[in-house]
């Protein structure tokens, strides 16, 4: 069922069909959701305007996990089946799954300040956001660290399946080391229960960020394609005598 | 098997023989140690409070010392091609490479740390469960070290590219040890049970490292 999109040209056709499609539909989203979720949502009887924050925060920790995870599937697929366009995904990914890290960390220590009284509480989520953001950082530094493409593909993809079976149990460590050694009066970042009135922005700001994500790694995808079909082109100009257009 | 111990056998000469062995990455452990105080003051209680965190993290760095040069070196001068035609598979010389690095590299990391611990005022029973923990860690250390070592191997700012792919994954290691020291202090009841997440995260290691470190050393030989 990959071997579909495994066909390069393939899937620059269907990407740049995808592009557009998503990326207008993030534009949309975000202009409905950013003035909803910022201007017209009610503020929160606690915390006031500070809890807009969370409409950019919780999309983008959201998200942070699901790029790993996507990372993960496509370093597999690539690992086991070799499909060129899984490697690209994995390598579109990595970046932005790390700047949506950066955004929740970010977001978190802004939010923090008015809730906790400090920039950085080592609370188990901040925590956990903090390795998996170390984790990324790991991921393209190895990549960039390899010249040759193939076994930075291999190595990075080794490296993102070890780190999708390790991460559920830096989550557990790192919950247990909280738990043990900090008093449980931090308030809880989300609230036990979420009401309507927030939850429909939340839920179109965190659909207008996988959109964008979507579009980004369509993007990138399709530009890393071509660009490498280009190079092998160019090769293959030069070893038939060179001279010519390409 | 005959194949495999043989070259377990010489792992573990050339880790204790060559290039100083354990007394490398012993001595940057003793040296982070000895650091720490200078840096956080010499208040006793801070201290002792710290002193299952700091010791724990000291092991971790030195576990990373010697991670450059179990690959780096074979994949250099090209013995880890002809290990790679030797009847041992790489799964096979991965787990010897580790096993050595653990028992001719890492083996003091316990007993440093639980003098450190005494240092730093911790009390002996304290000191003796931080200890312990450090040992059932010491093959998870190794594993952890080992697969960023073959990932790593023979690239430019190598020592560097390892620490960065091996801090986050042995958080949990830092966390069990470090809690298992803690909670032997405060005497919260939890010690065992932070013993046990450490063995565990080690048997994990060991069952699933070998096969991610033989994957990259195949990378790097096709």
């Amino acid at each position: 069922m990959w071997s579909a999109f495994a066909n390069p040209e393939r899937f620059e056709r269907l990407a740049a069909r995808a592009v557009p499609w998503f990326g207008w539909g993030a534009l949309i989203l975000f202009a409905i959701g950013l003035p909803w979720a910022l201007i017209f949502s009610p503020p929160d009887y606690q915390q006031g305007d500070t809890v807009r924050i969370m409409y950019v925060h919780v999309p983008a920790a959201w998200l942070s996990m699901a790029v790993y995870a996507g990372l993960g599937a496509a370093s597999f697929v690539y690992f086991i089946w070799r499909h060129n366009i899984a490697d690209l995904a994995a390598q579109a990914l990595a970046p932005i799954g790390a700047v949506f890290a950066f955004l929740t960390l970010t977001t978190g220590s802004l939010w923090g300040r008015p809730m906790w009284g400090t920039w950085w509480e080592w609370d188990a989520r901040l925590t956990s956001m903090l390795v998996l953001f170390l984790l990324y950082l790991g991921y393209m530094a190895l990549r960039s660290a390899i010249e040759d493409e193939r076994l930075a593909a291999r190595a990075g993809a080794i490296l993102a399946m070890a780190g999708l079976i390790n991460l559920p149990i830096i989550k557990f460590s790192v919950d247990w080391w909280n738990t043990l050694h900090q008093p449980a009066s931090v308030i809880r970042l989300d609230g036990p229960t979420i009401h309507a009135s927030q939850l429909w922005p939340l839920a179109i700001m965190a659909l207008a960020f996988t959109a964008l994500m979507t579009a980004l790694v369509f993007m990138n995808v399709r530009n890393m394609s071509l660009a490498r079909r280009f190079e092998a082109r160019v090769r293959q100009q030069i070893r038939n005598g060179g001279g010519g257009a390409v | 098997m005959m194949a495999l111990r043989i070259l377990f056998l010489r792992e573990l000469h050339l880790a204790v023989a060559g290039g100083g062995g354990a007394a490398g990455p012993a001595a940057f452990m003793l040296a982070a140690l000895a650091l720490v105080p200078l840096g956080v003051g010499p208040d006793p209680e801070i201290l002792r409070a710290a002193a299952p965190g700091v010791v724990a993290f000291a092991a971790l760095l030195a576990s990373l010392q010697g991670a450059e040069r179990m690959f780096g070196d074979d994949l250099a001068d090209g013995t880890l091609e002809l290990y790679a035609l030797s009847p041992v598979s790489l799964t096979g010389l991965a787990l010897a490479k580790a096993g050595a690095f653990a028992l001719g590299v890492l083996w003091p990391a316990p007993v440093i740390g639980f003098v450190a611990a005494l240092a730093y005022g911790m009390d002996v029973q304290s000191a003796g469960v931080l200890a312990a923990a450090l040992l059932l860690a010491v093959p998870g250390l190794a594993l952890g070290a080992g697969f960023a070592g073959a990932l790593a191997a023979g690239l430019s700012r190598a020592g560097l590219l390892i620490a960065l792919i091996a801090a986050p994954l042995q958080v949990p290691l830092l966390v069990f040890v470090a809690g298992a020291g803690r909670a032997a202090m405060e005497d919260t009841g939890l010690a065992g049970a932070n013993l046990m997440l450490a063995g565990a995260f080690s048997l994990a290691a060991l069952a699933l490292a070998p096969f991610g470190m033989a994957a990259a050393l195949k990378a790097r030989l096709e």
